[in-house]
């Protein structure tokens, strides 16, 4: 016992310079002093939160030490060892709180070493051992005495700016009683579903609900003349033809019936004039397919002048602006349909399209000269069926290629352009290639038949008649008499098909074959590159200048 | 692609667009216009072929055609 407490004397008087008169007393005197000097023996606790080997530590504070190796290299027992302890009462400053925190945290396995201590490591407990700590040194926090805010900086405080004391404090809180001034600016509040009472005499009108009662959307007049060209009746109505004998049902305009009697006699009277005039005119080999041409020796001798102009009413199939050509052009869609609503199997119409126009130069200079000998009536539902889309009426046949005159049924079917050019569409065949390879790409049945081939043909057309206006309008605002690539270029990042990730090549690469692809290369690249996006930057924001 | 020669009658193309434009055409536009019109009908397809689906119909139609043609015109409207 007492070597041993000599011993620990002995390692203790190297550091802790025990007094060297302890010698002289007993040892349990020794033994004492020694418990004086020694600190007690500290709680395996303190150490773990401090969690890790207790030498190399004082080093770093800072650092964790994770591998265990740095530890065991660390020379046991140095000089290092003993104060250490003394040290690692608190961790007072918050650097090493933090540090010993995270070291515990990062310690491999140290939850299931100290498992059971693992209660009274929570940081709870840490912060209370903190609060602990610094609760000797601290004192309450006396509220100083608030400083005089500082003045002003002199420098705005010249004479000559005077805001004065007249400011007022700006209230934070909404005036409600002000609210309803006529002056603010404020929207009215949202008044209660009950009304209040109000005096007799205010009129109540406003204060209901406004809505009206709603059309079913079979009936919305927004929906009735929409897209079909063929369903544009308004326009008939407004020019010219008398109301009354027609009424609207729906999408559709219809005669009144009382008048139908009357109308039947006449056509049954100009059917019979229609076969037999029909042969006649393809013996002598004319081409024109207007019914006035068919009457004009029977009733030839009326004139009317005005008729000409109820033709202006009726809007073709085609969208035509009113031009010189238009009226007989006209006069083509009302054929078909005078054909298709008395069901004459007519020889002139040389094309299967509904909304091809029969012009052919000869032919319109021929027929101006003689549209009279028209009964004002039959002319008025003559143009109402050509209108009315044909296959409302069942028993008409279709208006297909001609039964006599080869060599008419031969002609291209031409069209006139808004600004009044002749022009072949492109081939159908084509045409339905095209949209036959893309609806397989699609991954749908490539399947088209004649009447799906018609309307993508005549939307073909629309297309190329809007693309021809928006081409003009870009050549025109260059100031250029010539269309140019720059042009379309424009005009297809407009559409949104030229993006920053989707340039004119590689959509050319992706829909044009080869051949075509080299000579659409082949002439901008010399000038190319640096100058092209310029331009094409350049175009774009005068597009929208103009608009 | 298919059919041994061009893809489409550049010289139609052309008619085309000079007679809706009225001015000249500089040497390669029929080019671009085509490729603008092929996209066009691209899109149509598309959008039809959707249109025919919804509808329940197997191929496309003319209806569907009708349904979506004014849509897909405005889109490539410039």
């Amino acid at each position: 016992m007492s070597e041993s407490a000599r011993k620990k004397q002995r390692t203790t008087s190297h550091n802790s310079e025990a007094p060297g008169d302890a010698e002289e007393g007993t040892p349990n005197s020794n033994l004492r002093q020694l418990a004086g000097v020694i600190p007690k023996p500290i709680t395996p606790f303190r150490r773990a939160s401090s969690a890790g080997p207790t030498s190399g530590s004082r080093r770093t504070p800072n650092i964790a030490i994770r591998t265990p190796g740095t530890a065991a290299r660390t020379p046991r027992g140095g000089p290092t060892t003993r104060p250490i302890t003394a040290r690692r009462a608190a961790p007072t400053t918050p650097h090493a709180i933090l540090a010993l925190r995270e070291r515990a945290a990062r310690t491999p396995g140290h939850n299931r070493r100290r498992s059971g201590r693992i209660q009274r490591e929570t940081p709870r407990d840490t912060l209370r051992n903190l609060s602990r700590v610094l609760a000797r040194t601290t004192q309450a926090v006396q509220p100083s005495e608030i400083p005089e805010p500082p003045p002003r900086n002199p420098a705005l405080d010249l004479p000559d700016i005077e805001d004065g004391p007249d400011l007022i404090a700006p209230r934070l809180s909404m005036p409600l009683g002000d609210m309803y001034d006529d002056d603010s600016f404020h929207e009215a509040p949202p008044r209660q579903s009950l009304l209040p009472e109000l005096p007799d005499d205010v009129d109540t009108g406003t204060m209901h609900s406004l809505e009206f009662g709603r059309r079913a959307l079979s009936e919305d007049p927004r929906i009735m003349f929409t897209t079909r060209v063929s369903e544009r009746f308004a326009d008939l109505n407004e020019l010219g033809v008398d109301g009354d004998e027609f009424e609207v049902d729906g999408t559709f305009i219809n005669r009144r019936p009382t008048a139908d009697q009357d109308q039947l006699l006449d056509e049954a009277i100009d059917e019979v004039l229609d076969d037999t005039t029909t042969e006649i005119r393809a013996l002598t080999g004319r081409r024109d397919g207007r019914p006035s041409d068919i009457n004009l020796g029977v009733f030839g001798d009326m004139d009317e002048p005005d008729e000409p102009t109820f033709r202006f009413t009726i809007p073709p199939r085609i969208q035509v602006p009113l031009q010189e050509e238009a009226p007989q052009d006209l006069d083509g869609y009302e054929d078909a349909g005078m054909y298709a609503g008395l069901g004459v199997q007519p020889d002139i119409i040389a094309s299967d399209d509904e909304d091809d126009a029969v012009g052919g130069g000869e032919m319109l200079g021929w027929e101006s000269d003689d549209n009279e000998g028209e009964d004002q009536d039959l002319q008025a539902y003559r143009g109402e069926a050509s209108a009315v889309d044909r296959s409302l009426l069942p028993q008409s046949p279709e208006p297909r290629t001609g039964n006599k005159g080869g060599a008419r049924t031969q002609r291209k079917e031409t069209k006139i352009s808004p600004l009044g050019n002749e022009y072949r569409s492109l081939p159908a065949s084509i045409v339905k290639r095209l949209a036959t390879s893309f609806a397989k790409a699609q991954g749908s049945k490539a399947k088209i038949d004649q009447d799906t081939l018609a309307v993508i043909m005549s939307t073909t057309d629309w297309f190329f008649e809007k693309l021809g206006e928006d081409l003009v309008a870009y050549s025109q605002h260059a100031k250029r008499k010539v269309i140019e690539q720059r042009d379309v270029i424009a005009l297809m990042k407009r559409q949104r098909q030229i993006t920053a990730t989707n340039t004119c090549f590689s959509l050319a690469q992706k829909m044009l074959p080869r051949e075509l692809l080299q000579e659409l290369r082949m002439e901008p690249l010399p000038k190319l590159k640096g100058g092209r996006q310029k331009r094409k930057r350049m175009e774009t924001i005068e597009e929208e200048d103009r608009e | 692609m298919a059919g041994g020669k061009t893809l489409y009658p550049r010289g139609t193309l052309k008619k085309i667009v000079k007679a809706n434009t009225n001015q000249k055409l500089s040497k390669n536009v029929d080019i671009l216009i085509f490729l603008n019109y092929a996209l066009f009908l691209q899109d149509l397809i598309k959008e039809a072929g959707i249109a025919s689906k919804q509808s329940g119909e197997r191929v496309i139609t003319a209806r569907s055609i009708r349904k979506v043609r004014a849509d897909c015109l405005a889109k490539f409207a410039g």
